[in-house]
């Protein structure tokens, strides 16, 4: 029996196959002939988690239109399916040609999160690729990463060859014309990733020496070779209006978890909310003029069928002519029967009118993230969001007919005290009342309040990248705290585990010795850490002990001005100082303005025409 | 107006649920620009009936659907666009127009004709073996899965034709809204049959639908 009809024979004895089986609308798009490089992009998660990713469907729309490239896609498999591939001997198979990992020239990882790492490893194992670059052959392909994650890509230099640093469309072109190169001039892969750091915005990190202090500081990341850049400048995309965005995307057969348009109106964030590693990593902020988003709008409709579209970017409130847009693509996609919805709203963003005009068409569950619960805490992280603003939508959502309202907080934040617990209990009573005072008879029945907490995580090339995390039994008394004062009719109270961002922590700002510990946790037979169910809190802390490094070094240490981070010879654009001054005035609990009233310097300034907001003469 | 439409449910997406089907053939419709008619209400959806739901890991060579259409269109328009728009996996085999009074398909479904492919070879003799002593017998008991238990019946009415032939099992089985056979009731009778207890490893193929016509005859639903 060949590999495909094990596949097959599998396929009938999983859980969930319609995960595995692709053939999905908008999948067959070339024959593997067609192309000369072949491109697996790899989801380190479950299908239904990776086919909810903008990321993913725009790059695998850029590559297919090359007319010299193909991608296909990899998802990583349940532990049922795993267990019943390793029984037949069946590599990890593309989703649309159904073949394995290894056969491609480049497969490329996008990196959401710290979590699915372990899948990296296991994924390159089921498709037959070594795991480490220095184990990896003539005949084995190039192993890329990209996405937020690649701004620290210590943890994981030694499985990934090249990574690339900030936006992927320019580049994803460009890598793939140099390891097209390699295949068709036949270059080793030394020279292949020599090739490869001479591209902007990409970072190989076998070509740099990492020197430590006795602590285990990192003291210096030295280029190896005169070519190879000091530090690795992140690629940006100016315009918008003029990069590549799908018309056509997958449509799954089974529910995901995304499963609609997401039409990414802009890219970026002004706010300067300081715990937020997207708001630095993605800025400067970019729009998408009205006409493309209308045009892309129509287009994806049509090729996809879908029946919502929801705006996205991380502030989809401060899109300048955000109701203008509501209202015309209402008005052209009401007798489609589409329905539009914002995720991500501001709270001090969204506007009464749009408001109203969503519910036309379809009344979803509303959605706030005030992050914390008192406005000392909200000005430390400069969250520029009052009580009054949440009240005042809430009030108005409550008026129009919803009955359903998600807060979004996080516990742990850089001076959190028990006042700012309280607080997010304060405000979940709060807007029950304001739930109460509207009429009986004109208010929609079965009001539901749901308080998320998620842990505060310190991130890389954010103003908190110095911060140590609160330990974990500081964290557990604050959730049972938590659940004590949360416990308040109409409201459900969500928290989480701590050890997951724990975890979380240790890679986000990991450094390169993190590499052996992430191998040895796969080898214990880790994986999908993402997941409650499979996180094996206790063999990652083996893992670590037997590599002589302590966890808590990485999580819960606080750092010192001086010291050298692991990520700091990649350019980001924004200034350390930048961040150093914002930590200081978090301290202060002193705000910093929205880039749009003003330049704060964040350092972007020095790339001259790259940021809109950007004053050249300050500081 | 109605259009009665053949599509096929090909072997790479057997594992995908009726109701996952379902939802593709509305996208289906959504991407194709036909005028259909959408139901009234807070939640509108297509206005799409099967005749039959085809269980998860079988696959279908003529199954059908009905769609009640808002404008005219012809059936070429309607099988040109949506095959245009329905992924490789589920592309359209005929379209027909049928009057507004046309009886609802789930009403005259009758019996369904199966191609069970045995993947063992050795398997498929004995089973095919075991069909002219099955079929000589005047009850044929089997146990029935309902959501709650499981009970005894009898499938021999419910058999209206059954030969094999190579890895093949052909049969034709009673498939109505009151009583059906299914595949894997037939299979698990002649496996007792058979004497034989091993797992029996086979892809469903439902070549078709059939009603009945005025004379009694089994026809292809699609030509009633």
């Amino acid at each position: 029996m060949d590999i495909r009809d094990r596949f097959e024979r599998a396929l009938e004895r999983v859980q969930k196959a319609p995960r595995y089986t692709g053939g999905e609308m908008n999948t067959a798009i070339k024959k593997w002939e067609e192309a000369p490089l072949h491109f697996g992009f790899c989801f380190p998660d479950t299908y239904e988690v990776g086919m909810s990713h903008l990321g993913m469907k725009i790059l695998y729309g850029l590559i297919n239109q090359e007319s010299w490239s193909l991608c296909e896609r990899f998802f990583m498999p349940w532990t049922d399916m795993i267990a019943l591939m390793k029984e037949d001997d069946i590599p990890l198979l593309s989703m649309e040609s159904r073949r394995p990992l290894n056969e491609f020239d480049v497969i490329g990882f996008t990196l959401q999160y710290e979590m699915s790492y372990s899948n990296i490893l296991a994924m390159m194992d089921m498709g037959g690729v070594p795991l480490e670059g220095s184990e990896r052959g003539e005949k084995d392909p190039m192993v890329v990463a990209g996405g937020p994650c690649a701004f620290n890509p210590e943890p994981l230099a030694p499985f990934i060859d090249a990574f690339m640093i900030g936006d992927g469309e320019d580049v994803m072109t460009e890598l793939n014309r140099v390891i097209l190169q390699r295949k068709q001039q036949g270059w080793g892969r030394e020279k292949c990733l020599l090739e490869l750091a001479k591209l902007e915005g990409v970072y190989v990190p076998s070509l740099y020496q990492v020197s430590y202090d006795d602590e285990g500081r990192v003291t210096r990341v030295t280029p190896k070779g005169e070519d190879i850049p000091e530090r690795v400048r992140k690629r940006v995309v100016t315009n918008l209006n003029d990069t590549y965005y799908p018309e056509e995307i997958p449509v799954p057969y089974t529910e995901v978890v995304f499963d609609r348009i997401m039409l990414e109106i802009m890219r970026g964030c002004t706010r300067g909310c300081r715990f937020c590693q997207a708001g630095m990593l993605y800025r400067p902020v970019r729009e998408r003029s009205m006409d493309t988003l209308i045009h892309l709008a129509e287009k994806l409709q049509e090729s996809t069928g879908y029946e919502e579209i929801s705006l996205s970017s991380l502030s989809s409130g401060d899109y300048s002519c955000l109701p203008e847009l509501i209202r015309e693509l209402m008005k052209r996609m009401k007798d489609k029967r589409v329905s539009i919805s914002l995720p991500s709203l501001r709270i001090d963003s969204v506007l009464k009118e749009s408001l109203e005009e969503t519910q036309q068409v379809k009344k979803t569950s509303l959605t706030f993230a005030p992050e914390a619960g008192t406005q000392r805490m909200r000005d430390v992280i400069n969250k520029g969001v009052t009580e009054e603003d949440l009240l005042e939508k809430v009030r108005d959502a409550f008026h129009g007919g919803w009955n359903s309202v998600k807060l979004y907080f996080m516990d742990g934040l850089p001076t959190e005290t028990t006042d700012d617990l309280d607080g997010i209990a304060d405000l979940a009573r709060k807007v029950v009342s304001e739930y109460f005072a509207v009429p009986k008879d004109q208010r929609a029945r079965g009001l539901r309040v749901t308080v998320s907490v998620s842990i505060f995580v310190p991130k890389p090339f954010t103003p908190f990248q110095w911060a140590g995390q609160d330990t974990l039994e500081t964290i557990q008394k604050k959730t049972e705290y938590l659940k004590k004062v949360l416990d308040i009719k109409g409201v459900t109270f969500n928290w989480h585990e701590p050890y997951v961002s724990f975890l979380e922590a240790c890679f986000a700002r990991g450094d390169r010795r993190l590499g052996k510990v992430l191998r040895k946790a796969y080898e214990k037979g880790c994986i999908l850490d993402g997941w409650n169910e499979t996180f094996r809190y206790d063999l990652w802390m083996e893992s670590f002990r037997e590599c002589g490094l302590d966890p808590a070094f990485y999580a819960n240490r606080e750092r010192e001005r001086e010291e050298t981070l692991p990520w700091d010879h990649i350019d980001s654009g924004i200034s350390k100082d930048f961040l150093w001054r914002e930590n200081e005035k978090a301290r202060k609990g002193e705000t910093t303005k929205d880039c749009r009233k003003g330049c704060n310097g964040c350092g972007l300034q020095k790339w001259r025409g790259v940021c809109g907001y950007a004053n050249a003469g300050c500081v | 107006m109605r259009m009665l439409a053949v599509f096929e449910k090909n072997e790479r997406i057997r594992h995908i649920g009726h109701l996952d089907i379902q939802r593709s053939v509305q996208r289906g419709l959504r991407r194709s620009g036909l005028p259909v008619a959408y139901s009234q209400g807070f939640n509108p959806h297509i206005l799409i009936t099967f005749a039959s739901a085809l269980s998860t890991g079988a696959c279908g060579k003529r199954e059908i659907m009905d769609v009640t259409m808002a404008g005219e269109v012809s059936e070429d328009e309607f099988l040109t666009r949506m095959n245009r728009a329905m992924p490789p996996e589920m592309q359209l085999k005929e379209a027909k127009k049928i009057d507004d009074r046309h009886p609802s398909l789930m009403g005259s479904l009758r019996a369904a004709v199966y191609d069970l492919k045995i993947r063992d070879r050795s398997q498929a003799e004995i089973l095919i073996r075991a069909i002219p002593s099955m079929m000589a017998k005047d009850r044929i008991v089997t146990m029935r899965k309902t959501k709650t238990k499981l009970a005894e019946c009898d499938i021999k009415p419910l058999i209206y034709a059954l030969r094999g032939e190579g890895c093949d099992i052909f049969a034709t089985l009673a498939l109505t809204e009151r009583e059906s056979c299914k595949p894997q009731m037939l299979t698990e009778a002649l496996k007792a049959e058979a004497g034989m207890t091993d797992e029996v490893r086979m892809l469903v193929i439902r070549e078709g639908l059939l009603g009945e016509n005025e004379s009694g005859e089994l026809i292809p639903l699609e030509r009633l």
